[in-house]
């Protein structure tokens, strides 16, 4: 601690220094005096900010906990008098069908169907809530692999519909296999969905470089598309740009998409037009460290 | 199909023993089925005290347990039905809405059965219990010391 000229204190970095002529006497000494209050005041503030931030992240985990516990117990404990809603119509409907007008019997077969759509807002929810809380097992990744798989998956439920498949080269990436395997499938079968307007779908599947570390994967499809004003809601949950009589879905696919690839460090992003098709991307960490152990092991 | 193994049902829920039993009679299970209403009344039940503590000492062919109960959970009786020696060998089917992590796992560690999660939709708890009831109390042979009942 220093005194100022003018008498307020201040803190001081002191150096001493002896001084000496070229035959090494003594002749005095050298004292540089400096006023370190700026820096330990920065240093301070700087462990101040360091403190908020972890109390902040602290917090922030906590909620998150909340929440995540919150939306399941939702989902969970309204399941029971869902079941109950959807199983006594059931046996109404069964029981005084006979003796029901057209327009009751129509109400009945509505709530039916209400409590199924809720039931699968339920599962879907349950499901996402899940899929927060689930652990990442990171790991050596085939995509091109997990991609053929999914595809052969959902060809099964293309029918005849004539859909041109173009896969470009996918390397391995680094990730949990099963979650990734998720993210395909939601973005091919939605590619399968938003084309069955096409008399000929084209889907194409590919994989850029996005920089050193991580690599952008693309799934784009020639279906129904969207206006670009509306991509920030796609990945939002139950967010959907369709009507349910146009497009089938709960819309919690683009959701659980972004949420396995934000959990994975990477990030998603959509570009379309209306009518025009439309293009996912997702970006991943890159896998050449592990792949070459893995290779060099196998 | 010569004998039929009485049913246990834990459950709490009016709504669900309803529909549960219309499940059974659907498929024109004519087992009989005992209902305990939460978990202490079960486990006097199976003890044979309390209010059953007159009723002939032997096991039901399958026990249909759900989790929350009032008084005594069902994660609490299956661990007490397992830690004992003539109740441990009744089969204990697991029937929830829970489709939790660690609900599944500590019911296995307790040594439960089977564990079903309660479809939403009618049809498939109906399938379910159904399916349920066929094997555990027709096909499966329960353990010796549970009484059949001749049809």
């Amino acid at each position: 601690m220093r005194v100022r000229k003018d008498g307020s204190r201040f803190l001081a970095n002191v150096v001493i220094d002896a001084l000496k002529d070229d035959g090494g006497q003594l002749i005095g000494f050298a004292k540089i005096t400096r006023d370190v209050s700026e820096r330990v005041q920065a240093a301070r503030e700087l462990e101040r900010l360091n403190r908020e931030l972890q109390k902040r992240a602290t917090e922030l985990e906590a909620s998150n906990k909340e929440l995540e516990s919150f939306a399941y117990s939702v989902s969970h404990d309204l399941r029971a008098p869902l079941r109950h809603v959807a199983g006594y119509s059931e046996l109404l409907q069964k029981q005084a069908s006979s003796s029901l007008d057209d327009k009751s019997r129509r109400y009945v077969q509505t709530i039916l169907e209400s409590a199924k759509r809720m039931g699968d807002l339920i599962d879907d929810l349950l499901a996402f809530s899940r899929l927060g809380r689930a652990e990442v097992k990171m790991r050596a990744v085939n995509l091109q692999q997990v991609v053929q798989e999914v595809i052969a998956e959902v060809s099964r439920d293309t029918g005849d519909r004539d859909i041109a498949w173009k896969i470009g080269a996918l390397p391995a990436c680094h990730g949990d296999s099963s979650m990734l395997k998720l993210v395909v499938v939601n973005l091919v079968s939605n590619a399968v969905k938003f084309t069955r307007i096409r008399t000929r779908a084209a889907i194409e599947i590919g994989c850029a470089d996005k920089n050193n570390d991580e690599l952008e994967v693309f799934v784009r499809d020639n279906g129904a598309g969207f206006d670009m004003q509306y991509a920030n809601k796609l990945f939002g949950v139950f967010q959907r740009l369709h009507l349910a009589e146009q497009f089938e879905g709960t819309g919690i696919g683009l959701a659980t998409v972004q949420r396995i690839i934000h959990r994975h460090g990477g990030q998603v992003r959509a570009e379309g037009a209306v009518d025009q098709g439309a293009t996912f991307y997702f970006s991943l960490p890159k896998a050449h460290e592990l792949a070459e152990r893995t290779a060099s092991t196998s | 199909m010569s004998t039929l193994g009485r049913i246990l049902i834990v459950e709490d829920d009016p709504n669900d023993v309803e529909l549960t039993l219309t499940a059974l009679g659907e498929y024109n299970l004519a087992n009989e089925v005992v209902i305990t209403r939460d978990g202490q009344q079960a486990l006097d039940y199976l003890f044979c005290r309390g209010e059953f503590h007159a009723r002939p000492n032997d096991n039901p062919a399958v026990m249909l347990l759900d989790l929350k109960l009032p008084r005594v959970d069902g994660l609490e009786v299956l661990q007490q039905v397992k830690a004992d020696a003539r109740l441990r060998i009744i089969p204990v089917v697991v029937l929830t809405s829970s489709h939790e992590e660690k609900d599944k796992m500590r019911s296995y560690d307790f040594g439960v059965n089977a564990y079903v999660v309660k479809p939403v939709n009618f049809h498939e708890f109906v399938n379910a219990v159904k399916e349920l009831g066929v094997f555990w109390a027709v096909i499966n042979e329960p353990p010796p010391g549970s009484v059949k009942k001749p049809t």
